[in-house]
């Protein structure tokens, strides 16, 4: 399988999520380049210790940069410890962006986006 | 103006203001939304409100009514307010009274959404709507009449041409009382009997009701309607694209087939038609980085340039040159016009390219705002949400709009519309130009619409892909 992996923000910011909170997520897709059709979203969630973060609840959201196209939504699968895993659907080929929607164990909340560009017709 | 209820409507003198103040509202709404709310182009109302609902209301009114956004364009009231303080002073520049300073800003406007992504941006979608109120109010702040409107603004335009193809006009109802009258009201405005000011305006656009001949230029102001003291203009229904096909003189404009720019335009209008739906299909970004190769290029902007030449230079060169110099030769012998010049023979032909143009314009913008017809609904319902009210309830995201499947036969229907609009005006131009052999006039000209009308189908049936990173994939 080829991936592409992406560390996203280290340090948790401006939604309500506590000050203190520290979350890296590192991020694949498959296929990769993503085509249109089902694909496989793989999270990987490590705190400032690089001990993953279980027992999270991940919402996935994608978004076209386009207006009009309503947004596709999952939700990730912890598969191992720290990491999850969802399916999500591309209708359309072009530039998509990912939302993730993480609330900890402890009930904080994190929102993080990556892109995902080109997403390539079939 | 004969309909109960919507005559005295527009027979009221405060009409105009009344259908602009909710889209000066809705524009300040976009401008905040656009600046201070999401980022995200889906979730915005600025995004949203412009580039689906608007464009695709737009199309659809002129298509079934008329030019009824200009009437109720929500710049012209902020210019009536500032006029209230600052009094225009020069007139227009001679030189510049014509259309090609708007050709200009037509295609610089289709060129900034092609390179900027300006559909995927919120902040830029409301810097443009800002830009445009300023534009409006140094333009008609310094320069008398509907400067801006005539001779500016690249929205009026694309409605200028578009609404030559519309059910309504503002037209007079009887030429007899017009003969008649001795005041001119219609184009001088209605004035004072004492002190000879001005109370109620005449058109602003040089247009002289009892000359005027259809709906270019024609902004539906209704100061012509308010200005009549007899009555006698109002919106009157009419054939579409019955003004295409004569070349009579017309009022404030002259005649079409002398006029190079509103030719220039009316091909900017339906090869733009082309070009913006060839910017979301998939096969032009094969062919940037294929330009991109070739250029050595890194940046989008030369890429985007060479497409821009080919459609609006290269492509119109050879069709209309081809299909000019075809008639001339097929015509030319009959009736002893062989040496007729290709380029006014172009500029007469040119006018039926619109039906065609204005039909992509109605399946592109179409599709957009059909398929995302509802999302106006979580984006709004999002809106006041972020407010901390959420009076509308929680977004319901899952809401889009019509199938795409559903979508392309409307498609379709508006492509097979625009086409046959083009071959029965090019044919009553060629009826009108030349009468003895009106057949082989119109072969070249019907061929070109054939070749266009194939492109239409192929760009229609391309997959759409949406995307802002046109040099990097």
């Amino acid at each position: 399988m080829s991936a592409c992996t992406a560390t996203l923000l280290i340090a948790s910011c401006s939604r309500p999520v506590g000050s203190s909170t520290f979350v890296a997520i590192e991020h694949e897709i498959s296929p990769e380049p993503a085509r249109v059709g089902p694909a496989t979203i793989t999270l990987k969630l490590t705190d400032s210790a690089a001990k993953p973060i279980t027992g999270a609840y991940v919402a996935i959201e994608g978004d076209m940069s386009h207006p009009g196209m309503s947004p596709r939504f999952a939700e990730a699968k912890e598969t191992d410890p720290g990491r999850y895993e969802a399916r999500l659907e591309f209708p359309m080929a072009g530039d998509w962006v990912i939302l993730l929607h993480v609330t900890l164990s402890d009930g904080k909340k994190l929102e993080r986006q990556f892109d995902v560009r080109g997403v390539r017709p079939n | 103006m004969r309909v109960p209820g919507l005559g005295s409507l527009f027979r009221w003198r405060y009409a105009r203001p009344l259908l602009q103040a909710p889209l000066l509202v809705l524009s300040v709404v976009m401008i905040l939304h656009g600046l201070f709310g999401p980022s995200l182009a889906p979730k915005n109302l600025a995004t949203t409100l412009s580039w689906l609902h608007f464009r695709g209301v737009l199309v659809l009114v002129l298509l079934c009514a008329g030019n009824f956004f200009c009437l109720a364009c929500p710049f012209m009231l902020v210019r009536q307010w500032a006029r209230r303080l600052f009094k225009p002073r020069f007139t227009w520049p001679r030189a510049l009274r014509n259309k090609w300073l708007s050709v200009g800003l037509f295609v610089l406007i289709l060129f900034t959404y092609e390179l900027f992504d300006l559909w995927s941006s919120p902040w830029w979608t409301a810097w443009l709507i800002m830009a445009y109120f300023l534009s409006v109010l140094v333009v008609d702040g310094f320069f008398k009449h509907a400067s801006f409107c005539k001779f500016v603004c690249p929205i009026g335009q694309f409605n200028f041409v578009a609404s030559t193809l519309s059910p309504f006009e503002v037209k007079v109802r009887e030429q007899d009382v017009c003969t008649r009258c001795h005041t001119k009201d219609c184009i001088r405005g209605r004035r004072e009997p004492v002190s000879d000011l001005v109370t109620i305006r005449g058109c602003e656009l040089a247009l002289f009701q009892p000359s005027k001949v259809g709906n270019m230029d024609c902004t539906f102001c209704l100061d012509c309607v308010h200005a009549c003291p007899h009555d006698n203009i109002g919106i009157l229904s009419r054939l579409p694209a019955s003004e295409l096909m004569a070349d009579p003189l017309r009022s404030g404009i002259g005649y079409f087939s002398r006029r190079k720019d509103i030719a220039a335009l009316a091909l900017v209008f339906t090869l733009g038609a082309l070009l913006n739906a060839f910017g979301m299909v998939s096969p032009v970004y094969a062919v940037e980085r294929w330009i991109a190769r070739l250029l050595h290029a890194s940046h989008e902007a030369p890429v985007l340039g060479v497409i821009f030449a080919f459609f609006l230079i290269v492509e119109p060169l050879l069709l209309l040159g081809l299909a000019a110099w075809l008639t001339r030769t097929w015509v030319g012998g009959a009736n002893g016009k062989s040496t007729r010049a290709l380029l006014p023979l172009a500029v007469r032909y040119t006018y039926g390219l619109v039906p065609l143009g204005f039909g992509m314009w109605l399946a592109h913008y179409c599709f957009h705002f059909l398929t995302g017809l509802y999302t106006l609904i979580p984006v709004t319902q999002n809106a006041i949400a972020s407010l901390g009210r959420p009076w509308l309830g929680e977004p319901r995201w899952t809401l889009t709009g019509l199938p795409a499947n559903v979508v392309q036969v409307i498609e379709i229907g508006f492509l097979l519309l625009g086409f046959a609009g083009s071959l029965v005006v090019t044919y009553g131009l060629a009826e009108d130009d030349s009468p003895d052999r009106p057949l082989r006039a119109f072969l070249p000209w019907a061929a070109v619409c054939l070749v266009l009308w194939c492109a239409s189908m192929w760009l229609m049936f391309q997959p759409m892909e949406m995307r802002a990173t046109l040099m990097s994939g």
